[in-house]
């Protein structure tokens, strides 16, 4: 005798499986007390799962642990960068920069403050991450070469200006020598000539 | 269960942070699983270690990747399924020459043996089968959470588990009933 339920019986396998929920357990259980055609197959199931649970896990033959090996623990910058306040401080320097680089000429120079203000950190992903790493370092670049070359400039332009100074220091210097020894020898010249000698 | 969950959270936050030693714990935690699952997919205890340390490998190298930790155990089986039908699909061949069939225990079952015969059952369904049998019976995951990691619709993977479950009942139930093997 087949069950009355027919193609409404309860799913016997989500039952077995422990996929029902609460309701529909409870229904598949106050059926099954009355059905003698689903307890053979609610049987059946729980043999086969029985069954099956005999097999039992097997231990690894090794343990597997590559990761303690040294060669793939990050490098120390990696690690700086994993951790999360490092990440968001290089993040919002390099905002910060990126910034003060990329501000339209004759736009008026914001406080470090208000650059902190536009970057909404919470929004900021890895992929702004990456990209504003790689900005930074392009613009870090760009912006250590112009300061070397400025810094050049500069020193250019003092070591001439000292040198002026003081071509212009011996200048004067030479000349008063030249004074000096043209006085000397106007004097020598009088005293042997003139009236010292008598 | 739940303080377990929290606790793989813990160690997965602290190994994206590139704490290594936090890593090699979730790895002790769940290589066994992982070996076992692979083991019996795979039927071959080398394979089945290689293709463990590729997916924790791998799992380490994604794990920044990995959306919601809560779902770390869906997402490293995800991980293991795709490593070890990698491997299948390049076995293939070879493996189709022979087809396995369920060997025959002759008498009152005792418990090794009945293994032996749930084992050898376990090998006359097809992989997919087999692999729904895996992670419903033996690693314990609920209908979606297999629907995530083979990539399939929940309906598909009930339908691989229950013809699997026919086939095993109907493999299994002469040894085990007719000669009272779980009296």
């Amino acid at each position: 005798m087949g069950c009355k339920l027919e193609d409404r019986r309860p799913d016997w396998k989500s039952y077995a499986l422990g996929e029902l929920d609460a309701r529909a357990r409870q229904e598949a259980e106050s059926h099954v007390a009355v059905c003698a055609d689903c307890q053979d197959e609610l049987a059946g199931l729980r043999v086969t799962l029985d069954a099956m649970a005999t097999l039992r896990e097997e231990e690894l033959p090794r343990r597997i642990a590559f990761v303690s090996d040294k060669v793939f623990e990050p490098r120390w910058y990696e690690k700086l960068f994993l951790r999360p306040s490092f990440a968001a401080a290089a993040v919002i320097a390099a905002a910060i920069l990126v910034h003060a680089f990329v501000r339209p000429l004759g736009a008026p120079a914001s406080a470090p403050s208000q650059a902190i203000a536009q970057v909404d950190t919470s929004a900021i992903e890895a992929r702004v991450t990456a990209e504003v790493t790689e900005r930074l370092q392009s613009e870090m670049a760009a912006a250590v070469n112009t300061a070397v070359t400025k810094a050049v400039a500069d020193t250019e332009k003092r070591d001439d200006q000292r040198t002026a100074q003081l071509l212009s220091a011996s200048d004067r210097r030479y000349s008063d020598a030249a004074d000096f020894l043209n006085k000397q020898v106007t004097r020598i010249y009088a005293l042997n000539t003139g009236a010292g000698v008598r | 269960m739940i303080f377990r969950e929290v606790e793989d959270r813990d160690l997965i936050a602290k190994a994206r942070q590139g704490d290594v030693e936090a890593y090699n714990l979730l790895v002790s935690r769940w290589e066994k699983r992982i070996f076992n699952y692979l083991l019996r997919l795979v039927s071959n205890r080398e394979d089945a270690l290689d293709i463990s340390q590729e997916t924790f490998l791998k799992a380490y190298q994604n794990l920044r990747k990995l959306d919601d930790p809560a779902r770390f155990s869906a997402w490293l089986f995800r991980i293991a399924h795709n490593e070890a039908f990698s491997l299948l699909r390049r076995r293939k061949p070879e493996s189709e020459l022979s087809e396995p069939r369920p060997r025959d225990f002759g008498g009152r079952l005792l418990p090794i043996e009945l293994s032996l015969a749930v084992e050898s059952a376990l090998k006359v369904l097809s992989e997919d089968q087999r692999e729904a049998v895996l992670l419903k019976v033996y690693q314990g995951f609920k209908f979606d959470e297999m629907a995530e990691i083979l990539g399939i619709p929940v309906s598909t993977v009930k339908s691989r588990l229950y013809t699997a479950l026919d086939l095993l009942k109907a493999t299994l139930a002469p040894a085990v009933l007719r000669k009272g093997g779980l009296a």
